[in-house]
């Protein structure tokens, strides 16, 4: 037992917060290729350079891809649990709603997110801003399946559409902080001189994908439609759902 | 970066260049009138601008959304041809010695920046109108919604200007060597650029379309009366009802 001698784990040489100011690249490991879908979402919750260091290859269109299509599966599922809370027609519109929501406001924010970068500095092609929202979208939508079985519980315990509704809320909050959050730390790679731009873009998004879930409304509750008849501001709707 | 000022004229890849404001491709691109450049520039201002007139316009009716695509980019480029004589004379009056092209070529830099901009964020004006009720609707003049849209566009337009008049005074600080005569110079083309530009689209109106009025591309009168008259009026009526 004590003839073994075991390699101890190589540590990195400068802590994290100096890391993530190194240059792309500099650890051999953020250069392995990232081969299939789940090795793209394991390298985006823990090696995110990589990922950002991968994205910056001419080879990046199957990474994105798979990011993509990883959205769109963990979109669906979180739908579905969204959906068990009226059951029914909600089982599959909920799910179609989630997932084209996104993935729209994805699009109508797209073009403004490659002018901010451009204004503040960055040398990103629209191939490697494209690259950034699918990574973004990615850690958001797994990070929404980590939060799917607490939602389901809330969903099944409750009969409150308000209240299910500001949980879901919740949760796609925090998961937008760690999207955003991959997203900034992509665009100081690429030599953003400020963050002005970004944080604007940033509200923008927010916004986009708020008055989204009203556009598609209903996405928790069920209704005669599948899409609303009435057009109204996020705000509003809210408060209406408050006020029953 | 070098590479930035060697792109070929026509080459899509100068427009991030432009709004990165890159000094020495902006300085290279500004000293020489390149027509397949300017060609591009014009190309940008008629799609920026003229997508971001039609989600304007798309409020009132689909028909209103054609119109505005094709008066908004006309505004941009009948100003700068309007004012190409005087902008490229005021420039050596106040002490930069540029020729009249290359007073042409920044001023086009410029507008094509915030043509840019403006085409950009057109989806999101797109994506604001469709979930706003229809204008003809009581709910949308009375709501806050008219206000809201309408501060949009007034934001939106107001940031596309702003960032472009901030690149074409960084630019021409660059060839004068002096912020103060670049600001003075930037000033005056502002001052005439303003000047035709709000009397152009008093001409061209409507943009946005009032419910209350019939579809038209230009009003029946559009050369009676100026933009400043009816601020003027406009004026007198809130003082004096």
């Amino acid at each position: 037992m004590n003839d073994t001698k075991a390699t101890p784990p190589v540590l990195p040489t400068a802590p994290p917060s100096e890391m993530t100011k190194l240059p792309l690249g500099t650890n051999p490991d953020e250069q392995a290729a990232i081969p299939g879908l789940v090795a793209a979402i394991e390298a985006l919750l823990r090696q995110p350079r990589r990922v950002l260091f991968q994205l910056r290859r001419p080879e990046s269109g199957t990474l994105i891809g798979a990011m993509l299509f990883a959205t769109l599966l963990c979109s669906l599922i979180y739908g579905l649990i969204v959906g068990t809370f009226s059951g029914r027609e909600q089982l599959w519109a909920a799910p179609a709603k989630i997932a084209l929501g996104l993935f729209i406001s994805a699009l109508i924010c797209l073009p403004s997110l490659y002018i901010f970068s451009c204004l503040t500095g960055a040398e990103a092609r629209l191939a490697d801003v494209c690259g950034l929202v699918a990574g973004m979208l990615t850690l958001m939508t797994v990070l929404l399946i980590g939060f799917a079985p607490v939602a389901w519980v809330f969903s099944q315990s409750t009969d409150s559409v308000a209240a299910m509704g500001a949980f879901h809320l919740v949760f796609w909050l925090i998961s937008t902080y760690f999207g955003v959050r991959f997203l900034c730390h992509g665009f100081v790679h690429l030599g953003a001189r400020s963050g002005g731009g970004l944080k604007v873009w940033i509200i923008i998004f927010l916004l986009v994908t708020l008055q989204m879930t009203t556009a598609l409304r209903p996405i928790v509750d069920k209704a005669d439609t599948f899409l609303p008849t009435e057009k109204k501001f996020f705000v509003s709707h809210w408060a209406e759902c408050l006020r029953k | 970066m070098q590479m930035s000022a060697t792109y070929a004229n026509f080459d899509l890849r100068q427009i991030p260049v432009l709004l990165r404001g890159h000094p020495e491709s902006l300085d290279a691109w500004a000293q020489r009138w390149e027509t397949k450049r300017v060609l591009l520039y014009v190309v940008v201002i008629v799609v920026g601008t003229g997508v971001y007139g039609a989600a304007m316009g798309c409020w009132r009716a689909p028909l209103q959304a054609i119109y505005t695509g094709i008066k908004f980019p006309l505004i941009v480029l009948l100003t700068t041809l309007g004012n190409a004589f005087l902008n490229g004379m005021l420039a050596p009056l106040l002490g930069l010695n540029l020729s009249f092209r290359q007073s042409s070529v920044a001023i086009l830099m410029s507008f094509t920046i915030a043509a840019a901009i403006l085409g950009a964020f057109s989806p999101l004006i797109f994506f604001l109108v469709w979930n706003a009720p229809p204008l003809s609707s009581r709910a949308a003049m009375s709501s806050a919604t008219y206000q809201f849209i309408l501060l949009s566009h007034v934001a939106l337009i107001a940031f596309a200007g702003v960032t472009a008049n901030v690149r074409l005074v960084q630019l021409l600080q660059r060839l004068s060597g002096s912020g103060i005569l670049a600001r003075k110079i930037l000033f005056a083309w502002l001052a005439g650029n303003l000047f035709l530009g709000s009397q152009l689209s008093w001409n061209l109106r409507p943009f946005v379309g009032s419910p209350n009025l019939p579809l038209e591309f230009l009003r029946p009168n559009p050369f009676q009366g100026n933009f400043y008259e009816s601020v003027v009026q406009a004026a007198r009526h809130l003082l004096f009802p």
